[in-house]
């Protein structure tokens, strides 16, 4: 049978195989670890037999296996969530379809199931790299689909498969940008991955390892210019709520956030900073925004304390649009207030400290303004590793190690400012960012994660980041220039030193950037966009399509007529005088093309044997139409092209 | 009518429908190219699957608002689109021609040489004898797809014939679903040629000897003649009118064995109708094969029409054809 020979090939087993194991290594970050475990255990069996050419496995058994094993899928659906069900599930389908494969339509079900699965890995990985990936596995799944409807001793065509792939892109771009995009039709189960970014709580230790990761958070674009590096604070997170060691998000905020804030102040407010965001993937609903967001993009909201969020967990690339003032946040309440006054028991000294200051400056400003100037004057110290701090943490590194990150600082300036008596916050974010000039835009990395204050001074947050006051560079600069060249070393393991690398990661940047940009922020607004610039120049475009069709016609009548010209000289005197063309140049029409060659015979004997066999197979290729002649007319002049050339430059010479 | 199912009688009402309209957009010629008049395209199953999975896509992408998704989702559907023109490739150009008329013997399959061209590569080609009204008879069953998977300059093509005679050959249904089987391009192509169904040889009965095995069950009358139940066409003058007396379910009638009196090299055939000159003419049949196997000249009288002795393959061919026409 047909059938059965196609599906003992090797190759194509293999290729399934292949095809899997990529699946479960794209779609890993959904699976727990039994059930890559079961899944790897299923394939490498399949392989065994592959190699060891065993017959495929009886169906009962394998539906009894896979019928078990979907139970216990089944039974794990709350810790997994229903779009990771939903994968687990097809991909053990492909699994089972493949152990116990044994008819045509059977690896036809498997096919399709596998473009299935391949498109899923989308909602899981959006990197440019990635893509490609998965668009490699997505060609070798079209490959085993050509398998198994092509002769099972086939090569594929390689010029129709050209031909076909040249019709094929336009139309597949055509259709991604004209065809119409519609909004979500139902809210869709989304992954439950591990978020990554700043957290809702803030330990003395929790930034330090942040900026250790190097992913990027998010990327800019600016309508304007770009404002100074020391105002770019980008806020995501306020910490409000403090034990006597850790910040958290307070919980009156959290469910805040799900109130927009009211938009009637904005049309008051000036709005003359405008930028896009393109966030990553965080599983987080927070967002970042400068100082004070005014109006944003219909997909995001701005909570009451100047925060942006969306609706739901940024599982995907998101990119938005904000515009807004670099004018610090206002106060919402009374009650935001009255929360940021609270004080948590212990670390005397430090309340000590800050009635000190107090009483020395009662005014607001003028009380912070001294503390930043103690920071500078003291003995301070900025580092990525400070020593562990006890109980009384505060205390401890105010007076003791005073060695300390961003957080430490924010941390204590904070206590301080509520002990005298001023409401403050700690906010969490990202500062600064790496400015790529000639692709326009700012590119934020994990480690540019950065905490700092918001006390409040005639109902407005001001801010204040004690950092700047440690370790300005940090600001001004980057963090590398900020730590001891020990500790930079912390932050660039490896590899990552390399000049050549960190050059050709940089490139990597910016086309994942054009990449998420162009193809992963193409939406409905962008499609109008073009739909009105196509309408706008549909002469011109009406034009080049016309005048694109003419050409072509003209080429092709072209080569029609000059084909249908040259087609009355034989072949035989085609080839001869594509070698001797300079040399037959010279020849008088009342001769024949041998006669004129026999001359030169005679004339340069060391070429007579030569031009005697070729004219001897010219005369047999012309006139007695002789096919192999023709052949071994082309050899010849092929195989004593040297020689020729040696007659031409000695009949060149005479 | 013998029992047709519902299916086959709407499939042959179908069939009748579809013949009139291939009659008039491809009569019948001697040589048939493929060509974008004759060759219908429409998706297979497998084509409405894959639908149904850009369908899915592209909610999944909508729901997602996964550009990405989306891109795989048109990917696939300009694919889709484009194997359509794949597959006419495939068919188009493809030259059809049957140089030598069919013949066989009624009952049995003959095998029918279709020449193909070979000026394009024509990959998975399915061909068959369309034959809707054989399953009048049950015994005939669909003539057998023939797979040309590589491109091939014959086919050999199954034909059933079930009753004798001389038919213009049934149109070539020819199929392909190469290279994705998303979409079935399929041509019915008419050649102008015949297919002749000869009488099946009489193999029950030897030639000579015919009375060996017959005479044990039937009453045996004198001089070579035999007992055998009446059907129809047989001569009233044969009826065994004591028998009918006795048993009138069961008419019984004398039967003539003609090789008794006819020279050996000479076959005739009696005028005689229905079921009895069927009979004859299968034993005629045998009987010319025999004597062309033998090597001897004969020659053979039919009622209308008597050829005259000779021998060699073509006479026998002539000598079938008349039997098949008789």
């Amino acid at each position: 049978m047909l059938t059965q020979q196609m599906l003992q090939q090797k190759k194509l087993l293999l290729c399934w195989a292949v095809i899997q194991f990529s699946l479960l290594l794209l779609l890993q970050q959904a699976f727990a670890g039994w059930v890559i475990a079961i899944f790897a255990l299923l394939l490498l069996y399949r392989l065994l037999s592959v190699f060891q050419a065993k017959a495929p496995v009886s169906l009962k058994l394998v539906n009894l296996l896979a019928g078990i094993i979907a139970i216990t899928f089944f039974l794990q659906l709350r810790q997994a969530g229903v779009l990771h069900f939903m994968l687990q599930i097809l991909l053990l389908a492909a699994t089972a379809r493949l152990l116990a494969l044994r008819h045509l339509y059977e690896a036809r079900q498997l096919v399709w199931v596998h473009y299935f699965l391949i498109a899923c890995c989308f909602i899981l990985h959006q990197d440019m790299l990635i893509a490609l990936l998965i668009f490699l596995v997505f060609a070798a799944n079209l490959y085993s689909h050509y398998r198994l409807f092509s002769p099972s001793v086939h090569q594929v065509n390689w010029p129709q498969t050209g031909r076909s792939l040249l019709i094929i892109l336009p139309l597949w771009l055509v259709m991604f940008l004209l065809f119409p995009r519609l909004p979500p039709f139902w809210q869709i189960p989304n992954a439950n991955i591990a978020s990554t970014g700043l957290s809702d709580t803030l330990d003395p230790g929790s930034i330090e390892q942040l900026v250790q990761d190097d992913s990027l958070a998010f990327r800019v674009e600016f309508d304007g210019a770009l404002p100074p590096r020391q105002q770019l604070y980008w806020r995501a997170r306020l910490y409000e709520d403090f034990d006597g060691r850790r910040w958290q998000v307070t919980t009156l905020r959290q469910n805040a956030n799900r109130q927009r804030a009211a938009n009637d102040a904005a049309a008051s407010k000036d709005s003359s900073l405008s930028y896009r965001i393109i966030a990553e993937a965080s599983q987080q609903t927070g967002l970042f925004a400068l100082a004070t967001p005014v109006t944003s993009s219909s997909n995001v909201f701005i909570s009451p304390g100047g925060l942006l969020s969306s609706s739901k967990p940024v599982s995907q690339r998101l990119s938005y649009q904000v515009s807004g003032s670099l004018i610090p946040v206002m106060l919402v309440s009374e009650q935001e207030q009255l929360l940021n006054l609270r004080t948590a028991p212990g670390n005397p000294q430090t309340r000590q400290f800050a009635y000190q200051l107090k009483q020395q400056y009662p005014q607001n400003h003028a009380l912070v303004q001294a503390l930043a100037e103690h920071f500078r004057q003291q003995a301070f110290y900025y580092s990525l590793t400070p020593p562990p701090l006890g109980s009384n943490s505060i205390d401890a590194f105010l007076f003791d190690s005073r060695t300390g990150f961003c957080s430490h600082y924010a941390s204590a300036s904070a206590v301080i400012l509520r002990h005298a008596g001023i409401a403050a916050r700690v906010v969490g974010g990202y500062q600064g960012g790496n400015w790529h000039p000639q692709q326009g835009y700012l590119a934020v990395r994990q480690r540019e994660a950065h905490a700092w204050v918001e006390y409040l001074d005639n109902g407005v947050w001001q801010p204040f980041d004690p950092t700047a006051a440690v370790a300005p560079e940090r600001i001004l600069n980057s963090l590398d220039s900020a730590l001891p060249e020990d500790q930079r070393a912390l932050l660039d393991p490896g590899w990552r030193q390399l000049a050549l690398l960190q050059n050709v990661r940089q490139q990597l940047m910016h086309l994942d950037y054009y990449w998420s940009v162009w193809v992963l922020g193409f939406n409905e607004n962008s499609q109008q966009q073009l739909w009105r610039n196509l309408y706008r120049h549909l002469p011109a475009i009406a034009y080049a399509v016309a005048a694109l069709f003419s050409i072509i016609i003209v080429v092709l009548l072209y080569y029609r007529l000059t084909r249908s010209s040259t087609d009355n000289t034989p072949e035989a005197t085609k080839q001869l005088y594509r070698y001797l063309g300079k040399v037959l140049a010279s020849k008088p029409p009342s001769l024949s093309v041998s006669a004129f060659l026999l001359q030169y015979a005679s004339h340069y004997p060391a070429h007579n044997v030569c031009l005697k066999q070729l004219i001897a197979l010219y005369e047999l290729a012309l006139y007695k139409e002789d096919v192999v002649a023709l052949k071994q007319l082309k050899q010849y002049l092929q195989c004593h092209k040297a020689e020729l050339g040696r007659l031409r430059r000695a009949i060149k010479n005479t | 009518m013998p029992n047709l199912t519902l299916k086959q009688r709407l499939y042959q009402r179908y069939w009748r429908l579809i013949s009139r309209y291939l009659d008039k957009r491809q009569p019948a010629a001697d040589k048939v190219t493929l060509v974008q008049k004759l060759i219908f395209i429409l998706p297979t199953r497998y084509g409405w699957w894959f639908v149904l999975l850009i369908a899915l896509l592209y909610l999944l992408g909508t729901n997602y608002q996964n550009n990405l998704i989306l891109l795989l989702c048109y990917l696939l559907l300009s694919m889709f689109l484009v194997s359509i023109v794949l597959v006419y490739q495939n068919m188009s150009g493809l030259t059809l021609q049957c140089r030598h008329a069919a013949e066989g013997f009624a009952g049995t399959k003959t095998a029918v040489a279709v020449n193909l061209s070979r000026d394009k590569q024509h990959f998975m080609l399915s061909m068959h004898f369309v034959q809707p009204y054989n399953t009048r008879h049950k015994d005939t069953e669909q003539n057998e797809t023939v797979l040309l998977s590589q491109p091939a300059t014959t086919a050999s093509l199954d034909l059933c014939g079930a009753k004798r005679g001389k038919y213009a050959l049934p149109r070539i249904k020819i199929t392909s679903q190469y290279p994705f089987g998303l979409w079935r391009a399929w041509s019915y192509v008419a050649l102008v040629q015949y297919h002749w169904v000869y009488p099946s040889p009489d193999t029950d009965k030897p030639a000579v000897n015919f009375s060996s095995d017959a005479a044990s069950q039937q009453a045996k009358t004198d001089a070579g003649e035999t007992l055998a139940p009446y059907r129809a066409g047989d001569s009233v003058r044969h009826m065994v009118w004591k028998r009918l007396a006795r048993d009138p379910a069961n008419p019984v009638v004398r039967q003539q064995h003609f090789l008794a009196q006819a020279e050996p090299s000479w076959v005739v055939v009696p005028a005689l109708s229905g079921d009895a000159l069927e009979r004859a003419l299968r034993y005629a049949c045998q009987q010319l094969l025999q004597l062309e196997q033998s090597g001897s000249s004969y020659g053979l009288k039919l009622p209308a029409l008597t050829l005259p002795q000779a021998k060699g393959p073509q006479h026998l061919q002539r000598c079938l054809q008349e039997l098949a026409l008789c």
